[in-house]
């Protein structure tokens, strides 16, 4: 068993933690893991990624390009920016969410609308699951799950061989008891957005 | 949460960084003093080690700077317990003095220094490869691929130190060092060692004859050093009984692995590289016809194989660059080259509009930088939105003349073409040639606005500044015949406000200062469409740059600008500098109580140590003051005018001077309640194409603020032209 997968977003998003959680899952399933972290110098608002590795075992944290089997997206740019990394067919988990980054700070490359941005990434990826994160955050009334969201998305993968348990260990285990409960419905949420046709 | 490194049971797996791991493999070698300076990817280390300095009984202390972390390193080792300093690589730089001598003096109690190198300089201002600093200091070197490499590397690197009397180097790279991995703990070891110092004047003392003689035993240790480096459990040959062998060290080793099938070479892995295990590497290369080397950055083995006269195909051969790291892409490249592995057809590259670096949203740095972009302020105008509607000079005349007469106005829209058209008003030139041309000496300009006066009683109309002006932006009254000038209506310019294509902003700002910058958040001021900072060399380097070009007799007022934590670490040296040796430079101290870029851990400003107890506060302006600084402002940046009228006080001052901008980083506290844009807006640009906030877009109609991006630090709506920003609350 190996399964890489690539989260990319936008700092700030809880890229981060998020790839940390499914490596710790991983890890009390049994299998080895490793991940490595993309991100410049900034604290807040640059482009974030993260390589997660998971398997019987593991060498190295980065993935090849063309290689990853699923790339987790928590914003449209960014998710269409880890598409060179997704292996031909592959699997894509995008917040539906743009953030266009700010005009006067980006050099070069001309802006593409989020309905371009999104045709790209369904042009590219086998299968594209689309899910409007923000609006479920609000709806549990807090715009900070929206990565947990997007874990619970993963975890209903039939590529994911995590446990929804181990999971939901690794979870409680990283966050603050008050953030728990929130956290665990929107997992749920997020499970329940992955829809298959 | 519990701790990464102090929960798991001995002989589990835990997920570690390789940072986490040195930490670990440090308790489980009982070390007893860690001291660091933050630096990136270095960093976790002694966070992992504050963590549990309770747990372990572990005294660990952000240092102020490395040499300073590496003395009390020293220190605690030469009074016979183990110590760990670790440090990015830049700091071994700053370390070095004490580093190369602690070679001669050997050590006591076992000490490990920790350096992560950056190869494709994730967050540093160089590359250098730590590989080298060993074989010029003579201090072994471990090299980590991993994080259990760096966990085990860590924890024996003690018992080499202890073997030698060494101080010995664990090296990683960014991708080990923030790269988590499962890794295999074990069990934490007791020590009993009572701390004690033995004076031992010819060991401890490096005058001459103590040094020399301290030099030979050196040399004798490295032969030791070499028998260890070549039995080194850390350097294991796996000979699958192949033709070609590779000889790998650090991450690009387990790239080759994870690409290659592992079966069809022999594999000798290096970890313990200086001194280089020669012995090893010859009887390796007695089993293989052919050998490939990879490594990251410069070629250190390759180069010790050489000298070995062992033929092999390294960096040049396989195409391979010292510059950057390796991603498993760059080495599938140069093994399919090789014919040992497939290409990957790759699809072509998507062309999207990057998304770089940048300050925060709520940053005080960026309010700090465009009150010193805009210090001198003047109307400009886009001339794809003037549509030449001549409001401005309406607006203009009366404001100015009482009269509803555009004449007499001070702002003039010029039509440049059928198209476009432009409105036109003083650019506060830098020693202003209308000044220079007044005959009568009419003209003043003000040293710290900018902005130029006229003198009606001695103007007599000449016209002279008209044509020395460039921008054809003085005019004359119609009836007094005296020059006009724009003078910004005291700094909220009316034409500006009234402008109903929103073409006039007051983002005008003048290039006529130097700002030499410094190692932090800070530095990302050098980025659009802030680009206010002009260098950044290392360190506290910024100070004595600019002390170094008023010397060489710049015209342009020089300001340096540095973080409170950089200023802590290297920049008082530098301050006390200008103030003896007498340069007019303003030094600025952004000090937002906390190094930043790295996490935010404690500086000697904060209140708070490592282990987050109360500290003694250190006071930056006393500092300044004591050094010999007699002019010493403190503004708080979020008040953009109060900053600019300090700025403009300084810009009148000759000699050393000091602004201190206190703040303390938004991302530490609660978020202040969010802003959103009005209907007033009319898409001037300010708030984003001077101010820079990437809380906030725009659009050919209006600005808009993102809500979950935006910190509600509020300065934008200080700035904003239009009062076209407000709170939510």
């Amino acid at each position: 068993m190996k399964l890489d997968i690539i989260f990319s977003g936008v700092g700030g998003q809880g890229v981060v933690v998020i790839s940390d959680i499914f490596c710790e899952a991983a890890l009390i399933d049994g299998f080895d893991a490793a991940k490595a972290e993309i991100h410049g110098m900034a604290q807040r608002g640059g482009a974030i990624g993260a390589h997660v590795r998971i398997g019987d075992k593991v060498e190295a944290p980065l993935i090849e390009s063309g290689k990853a089997d699923i790339v987790v997206g928590f914003e449209v740019l960014e998710t269409a920016r880890a598409l060179p990394m997704l292996k031909p067919k592959g699997t894509v988990v995008v917040n539906t969410k743009y953030l266009p980054p700010n005009a006067a700070l980006a050099c070069s490359g001309k802006p593409l609308s989020q309905e371009q941005l999104l045709s790209l990434i369904r042009a590219r990826a086998g299968v594209v699951h689309e899910i409007d994160g923000f609006a479920i955050a609000k709806k549990l009334g807090n715009m900070l799950v929206v990565n947990t969201v997007l874990l619970g998305a993963l975890s209903a993968l039939p590529e994911n061989p995590v446990q929804e348990a181990s999971l939901k260990k690794a979870m409680a285990s990283r966050l603050k008891e008050k953030h728990v409960e929130v956290n665990l419905n929107a997992f749920q949420r997020g499970k329940e957005s992955v829809k298959f046709r | 949460m519990g701790s990464k490194i102090a929960d798991g049971k001995p002989n589990s797996f835990v997920l570690l960084n390789g940072d986490e791991a040195i930490a670990r493999g440090a308790v489980e070698a009982s070390v007893k003093v860690a001291a660091s300076y933050p630096g990136t990817p270095a960093t976790e280390i002694l966070e992992a080690l504050a963590e549990v300095a309770k747990t372990f009984g572990i005294y660990a202390e952000w240092s102020v700077n490395e040499i300073v972390a590496m003395e009390v390193a020293a220190g605690a080792s030469m009074a016979g317990v183990r110590a760990i300093v670790s440090m990015k690589h830049v700091g071994l730089n700053v370390a070095a003095d004490a580093a190369m001598t602690l070679a001669y003096t050997g050590v006591e109690g076992g000490l490990v220094i920790a350096v992560c190198d950056d190869p494709a300089l994730h967050s540093s201002q160089n590359e250098q490869d730590t590989r080298y600093f060993a074989l010029h200091s003579n201090l072994p070197l471990l090299d980590a691929g991993s994080p259990q490499e760096a966990l085990d590397m860590s924890r024996e690197a003690f018992l080499v130190s202890e073997k030698l009397q060494l101080p010995v180097i664990v090296r990683l790279t960014t991708r080990v060092a923030h790269g988590k991995a499962r890794v295999r703990i074990r069990e934490v070891a007791r020590s009993s060692r009572k701390p004690e110092f033995d004076k031992n004047i010819s060991r401890w003392v490096m005058v001459p004859s103590n040094a020399i003689k301290q030099h030979r035993a050196l040399r004798e240790k490295l032969e030791i050093a070499a028998e260890l480096a070549n039995k080194s459990e850390f350097n294991i040959i796996e000979d699958n009984g192949k033709e070609i062998g590779i000889i790998g060290s650090g991450i690009g080793y387990y790239y080759a692995r994870s690409l290659l099938d592992t079966s069809q070479f022999s594999w000798l892995k290096l970890g313990f590289v200086y001194p280089f295990p020669s012995e090893l590497v010859k009887k390796f290369a007695s089993k293989v016809k052919k050998i490939i080397v990879v490594e990251e950055l410069r070629p250190y083995l390759e180069s010790n194989i050489q000298c070995l006269h062992v033929d092999i195909l390294g960096k040049n051969k396989l195409g391979l660059s010292e510059i950057g790291e390796f991603t498993p892409d760059t080495l599938r490249d140069a093994f399919a080259e090789l014919g040992l592995c497939e290409r990957t057809a790759l699809e072509e590259t998507l062309d999207l509009p990057p998304r770089p670096p940048t300050l925060c949203p709520g940053c005080p740095h960026r309010a700090f930088y465009y009150a010193l972009n805009t210090v001198n302020q003047f109307v400009s105008c886009k001339p794809e939105k003037c549509i030449g509607c001549d409001i401005c000079e309406y607006v203009c005349s009366l404001e100015k003349e009482k009269s509803f007469n555009p004449v007499k106005s001070r702002i003039r829209a010029v039509r440049l073409d059928a198209l476009s058209n432009m409105a036109v008003t003083c650019r506060v030139c830098k020693d202003a040639p209308c000044v220079t041309a007044c005959p009568k000496n009419a003209l003043r300009q003000s040293v710290e606005s900018g902005i130029v006066t006229v003198d009606d009683e001695k103007c007599d109309g000449c016209g002279w500044c008209i044509e020395a002006c460039e921008y054809g932006a003085i005019t004359l009254h119609r009836d007094t015949r005296k020059a006009l000038v724009c003078d910004t209506c005291g700094g909220e310019p009316l034409c500006i406000q009234w402008c109903p294509e929103g073409a006039l902003n007051f983002g005008g700002k003048t290039t006529d200062k130097i700002v030499t910058g410094d190692i932090g958040c800070y530095t990302l001021g050098c980025l659009p469409p802030v680009n206010t900072v002009q260098t950044c060399l290392c360190m506290g380097g910024g100070i004595s740059q600019a002390a170094g070009m008023v010397h060489a007799g710049v015209k342009d007022k020089v300001f340096a600008v540095i973080g409170d934590s950089t200023f802590f670490h290297a920049g008082m040296p530098g301050l006390l500098n200008i103030a003896y040796n007498k340069a007019n430079v303003c030094v600025i101290i952004l000090d937002n109580h906390v190094v930043a870029m790295t996490g935010h851990q404690p500086t000697p400003g904060s209140g708070k140590n490592a282990l987050g107890e109360d500290a003694k506060i250190v006071n930056l302006a006393e500092i300044a003051r004591s050094l010999g600084i007699e002019k010493v402002e403190l503004v708080d940046p979020y008040d953009v005018e109060g900053t600019k009228k300090a700025i403009r006080d300084i810009m009148e001052y000759n000699g050393p001077s000091v602004i201190i901008a206190q703040r303390p980083c938004p991302l530490r506290l609660e978020r202040g309640p969010a802003r959103e844009v009005l209907k007033e807006c009319n898409a001037c640009g300010v708030c984003v194409e001077a101010f820079g906030c990437p809380a906030i877009s725009l659009t050919a109609e209006r600005a808009e603020i993102d809500p979950t991006l935006c910190y509600g630090c509020g300065v934008c709506e200080t700035i904003c032209p239009f009062k076209a920003i407000r709170s939510t609350a």
